[in-house]
């Protein structure tokens, strides 16, 4: 009875792990700090699979450049499953980096650290990070992201985690932008899980920036990610929501 | 991952043409000059110097660039390589008056 309780927490803590690298709500991250900005963040997503309860995440955070190279926030997240009620989930503080002035390499570059902490103490402290990538190739803009994850002192250890994020867009229009995003979790960063195991997802996303005033914008981003790999879920519809003062 | 990380590493001393310079102004809410007229298919490092005690924001979507320069003080944007094209630029704080265009010929 201990050693069937012992893994199914380890089981969950894996599971937990896993949501950390590519929950619902995720959005790809870009090395770009816009100083001097300030912003509330609305986040959301929900995963459908067959057979399965739908699992919604939503978030809602203050962030805020507070130095050129240097953006900051913090963040309320929820999440519920199926018809259930949606509970707090843990509190978030994220932070990014600028490595070097935006275009001033072919490459530009980025390095993004997060802390969570679980409503779940039994989760202990999710930490999340890795470096963040963006080029332009005339109006095609592509970013690619590495991901590591783990909780500590969690009721059950687990290893840290790896995935990555990528999105390629075509900026058609500031009102609107169009292309695709993917998100992907392969398990242990150095003894990937197998193949059916690992979740793979990507499909067609829209972005935009609308002017609210002077120095103010709302800039919006969404995303239906569909499944390509057996460890995902079937659907994953995404979006976020700044309203930039 | 060992080889990632040195080319992450070594990126940023790889060798690179001096990128042509430029200085932009802004003063009483207006940028000096309104044109600038840079070379075409190079990076360029442009210099904001804002001459106003507030903040103004140089923006473009076209050169996909906003930059926070304070007020008496100067900011750093790098724009390019560019295409022979107009390409227009604003303040954000001020889009009426502190408005401006880079000509890339």
């Amino acid at each position: 009875m201990r050693q069937s309780i012992v893994l199914a927490v380890g089981a969950a803590a894996l599971t937990l792990s896993r949501l950390c690298l590519a929950g619902p709500a995720d959005y790809v991250y870009t090395p770009i700090v816009e100083y001097g900005e300030r912003e509330i963040d609305f986040k959301a997503g929900r995963a459908n699979t067959d057979g399965a309860e739908p699992l919604s995440a939503a978030s809602l955070g203050l962030g805020y450049s507070w130095k050129p190279h240097w953006f900051t926030e913090f963040y309320a997240k929820y999440e519920s499953e199926g018809s259930g009620a949606t509970r707090f989930d843990a509190w978030e503080w994220e932070n990014r980096f600028q490595l070097w002035d935006t275009g001033e390499y072919p490459v530009d570059a980025g390095f993004v650290v997060e802390l969570e902490r679980p409503q779940n103490h039994d989760e202990g402290y999710e930490v999340r990070f890795g470096p963040l990538f963006q080029s332009d190739f005339g109006k095609v803009q592509l970013n690619g992201n590495l991901l590591f994850g783990r909780n500590y002192r969690a009721a059950a250890s687990a290893p840290m985690q790896f995935g990555y994020q990528w999105q390629v867009k075509y900026r058609w229009a500031e009102a609107f932008e169009f292309g695709l995003q993917g998100f992907g979790d392969v398990g242990p960063w150095d003894n990937w899980d197998p193949a059916d195991r690992q979740s793979h997802r990507f499909g067609p996303a829209v972005f935009g920036k609308l002017p609210a005033g002077v120095h103010k914008a709302i800039r919006y981003n969404a995303a239906l990610l569909l499944k390509a790999s057996s460890g995902a879920p079937d659907s994953t519809f995404r979006m976020q929501l700044e309203y930039e003062f | 991952m060992h080889r990632f990380l040195l080319l992450a590493l070594l990126l940023p001393s790889l060798g690179f043409a001096a990128d042509p310079q430029f200085e932009l102004f802004i003063h009483n809410h207006k940028f000096e000059p309104e044109e600038l007229h840079v070379p075409a298919g190079k990076r360029i490092k442009l210099t904001v110097i804002n001459r106003d005690p507030t903040p103004e924001e140089f923006e473009s979507y076209e050169l996909h660039r906003e930059q926070l320069v304070p007020g008496n003080a100067r900011g750093t944007v790098y724009i390019g390589p560019l295409a022979p094209g107009r390409y227009p630029f604003f303040g954000d704080f001020h889009p009426k008056t502190t408005t401006g265009v880079v000509i890339a010929e």
